[in-house]
């Protein structure tokens, strides 16, 4: 548990208009490890994880203070264009959201608008890789120009998730990645992301906490848009300190 | 948290079986039957409706896809530049017989000046025939066109038999056959009579009334008023009488015996005797003889034999219709001699707009309305698409934009003409925009557009799922990016749909064209946009207005050509959306 922080989070609130749905909290996340945020519904945990990219700019009536701040340079700062920190802090969202158009072109869009080909050699390179390291490759080297939305529900999720890779990130956000999903795709994504994790700073937002214990390194349990308990999984589900913590990975609410 | 939810009652098990239930289930069948019963009734009444119309329009258009020919003989010179003399001589050299210029002036009625302008295309384009002698056809004017086609009706033969002899009589033949020949020709010309009978008594019966007003004005009346009041009695009396005299007199003709002579007038029905090489009009007629004076010239007296002759009845007065007795029986003798050709009328889609209806085309409307068209969509579509996306994917959400909201949806509510008058003042009077020209025309359809374009295209966007706007802004796409890559393209069927809708709406436009001069009279074929120009329902508009017979068929194959150019309008657009649609 000596991975450097990635953000690191001080006093942040967040109002949808007159609510407080983000009270006060911080928090600080890891590189190169997968963060859960666990939590009943409407606790904050997708929220917080939308501020993280700026996602909740999108928002008219969001309003967000305090400080958050990836490698140092807070990213709520006046200088700060938010498009270009999304292309840092990659998104996958609950339902997977391929774009209508063929496989490889959901995978070349983000490089293509970014510029991180130079050529088609490279781009052809790139949406490999993010195919590869997705998973995925195997699946649809073959039918490249089908319609990604025409793949089965735990590819796309999959696809979407090359997708996140394909402009090289350096975080990868996840919200519920795996809730639209049978349990067999979700096995295949939650193994993909345990990879992911060795290389990325990962934050995935899940309903499910057998899944928080079995893909992350640390969990943070949100409660009515204060975060309630942070630390490492293991002691999370074994010896949680708050009650409310208990009471949550034990089942008896939630 | 248990206290607020509620046990439900433990159901009755024999709720749903009950009789009550039973009859909630019929009443709720009978209303389901009842709402299919009124939907299919109500298709059936919108197909019944469109085959109606279609019918109406597609029988009239027919007439409308040929023309017809006379095949003569003509003089022409290599640089002949008086074609209309070349018809004139080519119908003298044709029917010699016709001599006085009454005659004349009928012959020469039967020709369009088509025929010429024919001629001169010919020479202007060099396969023009020149020489003497030279056999080719001449384009028959409107009215013997429709002749041709029956719309003034047919001759009805009448069975004939025995001879028929003829003897010169006065300027014409006196025609005499058996058993009554003329009886039937007798018959109709006394229910002419009969007619004009019941007409003068009708007048008669006017003059009746105004003489009781006055009557019964008169005990009121002293002096030199009451003696004028008496004249004007005695005026309207003798009036009276004399209308009734010649309701008498013709009613005494028509219930006299089968041997009474009765004059023929061309308020009664035309009767043709074929007989000997020639027409004879009949002038007078009892049940046995005739008068009668040769239209087109019989080879003197002498009897034509039982069956070599015949009496045809044409029940249109000649007053009431365009072509003559004279036209009519060289009609019949040309169409029997096979000298009548009936094309294909292509001079519909070359030429544009004339007085003459047969020389009357639909070119120039269809090129006024195609380059209008081009103009309203240049400037209504990519404003209309791109106002949409500001509003809908940019602009903040404030008073501002909720007005003007609310002013593109009442824009789209506002009557044509209003546009029209916009038009008129804006675009003719303050801008100099040249008149009846397809730049105004499609200035004042664009902003009449506009609004629909607006409102479907903000549909259509919103109707992109967010899902995708959060892709492409996930993975760092900017929001114009998103939109230009992810959201337009998905919007675009509906952005389509609803142009389509609103050009539609704008080709079949009229009120706002006539304000902007897109009525006037125009015969040239639009080069551009700023020439002046007309277009195809403004052109429908005029013709259906124009009191020529001929342009009566001529408006349905307008409005046929209108229909099949907003069927093309909308197969290119079903064509251009499931183009884009495959992108799903």
């Amino acid at each position: 548990m000596t991975d450097p922080i990635k953000f690191r989070c001080e006093g942040v609130n967040v109002w949808y208009g007159d609510t407080h749905a983000i009270k006060d909290n911080d928090i600080d996340i890891h590189d190169k490890s997968v963060t859960a945020f666990i939590g009943p519904s409407g606790c904050g945990k997708s929220t917080f994880l939308r501020c993280l990219n700026r996602m909740n700019d999108t928002i008219d009536i969001c309003r967000i203070t305090g400080s958050l701040t990836l490698d140092g340079q807070d990213i709520y700062a006046r200088g700060i264009d938010p498009v270009q920190l999304r292309a840092r802090v990659g998104m996958v969202f609950q339902k997977p959201n391929p774009f209508p158009k063929s496989i490889y072109d959901n995978i070349a869009y983000g490089p293509r608008i970014h510029g991180l080909a130079r050529n088609r050699a490279d781009l052809d390179a790139i949406v490999e890789d993010s195919l590869r390291s997705a998973g995925l490759w195997d699946e649809v080297k073959d039918r490249l120009d089908a319609p990604g939305t025409g793949l089965s529900g735990g590819q796309q999720q999959r696809l979407c998730i090359a997708r996140a890779i394909a402009t090289k990130p350096e975080v990868l956000l996840m919200d519920e990645p795996c809730s639209a999903l049978d349990p067999i795709a979700t096995e295949t994504v939650e193994e993909l992301i345990s990879g992911l994790g060795e290389r990325y700073c990962v934050v995935i937002v899940t309903h499910s906490m057998q899944q928080a214990n079995r893909i992350s390194q640390r969990t943070a349990f949100f409660h009515l848009g204060n975060l309630v308990e942070y630390d490492t999984t293991d002691r999370i589900f074994s010896t949680p300190q708050d009650e409310r913590t208990v009471g949550y990975v034990s089942g008896r609410f939630g | 948290m248990t206290d607020i939810i509620r046990t439900p009652a433990a159901p009755d098990a024999s709720f749903h079986a009950s009789d009550e239930a039973a009859a909630r289930l019929r009443k709720r069948r009978a209303a389901e039957t009842r709402l299919r019963v009124y939907g299919i009734l109500a298709i059936s009444l919108a197909a019944l409706a469109l085959v109606a119309l279609m019918w109406n329009i597609v029988s009239r258009t027919i007439n409308a896809t040929t023309e017809h020919y006379i095949a003569m003989e003509a003089t022409i010179a290599e640089d002949e530049d008086d074609f209309l003399g070349v018809v004139k001589d080519a119908a003298k050299a044709a029917f010699p017989y016709a001599s006085g210029r009454r005659e004349r002036r009928d012959i020469y009625g039967l020709f369009s000046d088509g025929a010429a302008d024919d001629m001169r295309r010919e020479q202007t384009e060099g396969t023009l025939v020149a020489g003497e002698g030279i056999e080719r056809r001449f384009l028959m004017s409107d009215t013997a066109d429709l002749y041709m086609r029956g719309t003034f009706g047919a001759l009805e033969g009448q069975a004939t038999a025995g001879p028929l002899t003829l003897t010169e009589e006065g300027g014409g033949y006196r025609l005499d056959a058996a058993d009554g020949a003329f009886s039937e020709a007798l018959g109709r010309a006394k229910a002419g009579l009969a007619r004009e009978a019941a007409d003068w008594r009708a007048q008669a019966r006017r003059q009746a009334a105004g003489i009781e007003t006055l009557t019964a004005r008169l005990p009121d009346l002293t002096g030199a008023e009451r003696e004028s009041t008496l004249a004007q009695i005695a005026r309207f009396e003798a009036e009276r009488d004399r209308l009734n005299g010649l309701a008498d007199g013709l009613d005494a003709l028509v219930t006299a015996g089968r041997d009474v002579q009765i004059d023929l007038t061309n308020r009664m029905a035309s009767f043709f005797v074929a007989a000997r090489g020639g027409i004879l009009k009949l002038t007078k007629v009892s049940a046995d003889t005739a008068l009668a004076v040769p239209l087109v010239p019989v080879e003197g007296a002498g009897t034509a034999p039982d069956g070599a002759w015949s009496l045809r009845i044409l029940d249109r007065p000649e007053i009431g219709r365009p072509v003559k007795d004279r036209q009519v029986a060289i009609l019949e003798t040309l169409k029997a001699e096979g000298r009548i050709e009936e094309v294909a009328n292509w001079r519909f889609f070359s030429l544009s707009d004339s007085t003459q209806p047969e020389i009357a085309g639909i070119k120039g409307a269809l090129v006024g309305s195609a380059l209008t068209m081009l103009v309203t969509f240049c400037l209504a579509f990519p404003i209309g698409v791109m106002a949409a996306i500001y509003l809908e994917e940019f602009a903040p959400k404030n008073r501002l934009t909720d007005f003007i909201e609310v002013n593109i949806n009442n824009l789209a509510a506002v009557p044509s003409i209003v546009f029209g008058l916009l038009g008129l003042a804006v675009f003719l009077n303050f801008f100099g925009t040249p008149r009846s020209s397809p730049l105004a025309g499609g200035l004042v359809l664009a902003l009449m557009t506009l609004p629909t374009i607006i409102i479907a295209a903000r549909a259509a966007i919103r109707a992109v799922p967010p899902s995708i706007r959060w892709a492409a802004m996930g993975i760092g796409a900017s929001r114009t990016q998103t939109v230009f890559h992810h959201v337009l393209p998905l919007a675009m069927p509906g952005i389509l749909t609803g142009t389509i809708i609103g050009m539609a709406q704008a080709l079949g436009e009229t009120a706002p064209l006539l304000m902007i001069g897109m009525v006037a009279f125009i015969t040239a074929v639009p080069e551009g946009i700023t020439d002046s120009a007309t277009v195809l329902p403004v052109q429908i508009f005029n013709w259906a207005n124009a009191s020529e017979r001929a342009f009566d068929m001529r408006t349905a194959a307008a409005i046929a050509v209108l229909l099949l150019f907003l069927v093309l309008m909308n197969a290119l657009a079903i064509f251009l959306r499931k183009r884009f649609e495959r992108r799903w």
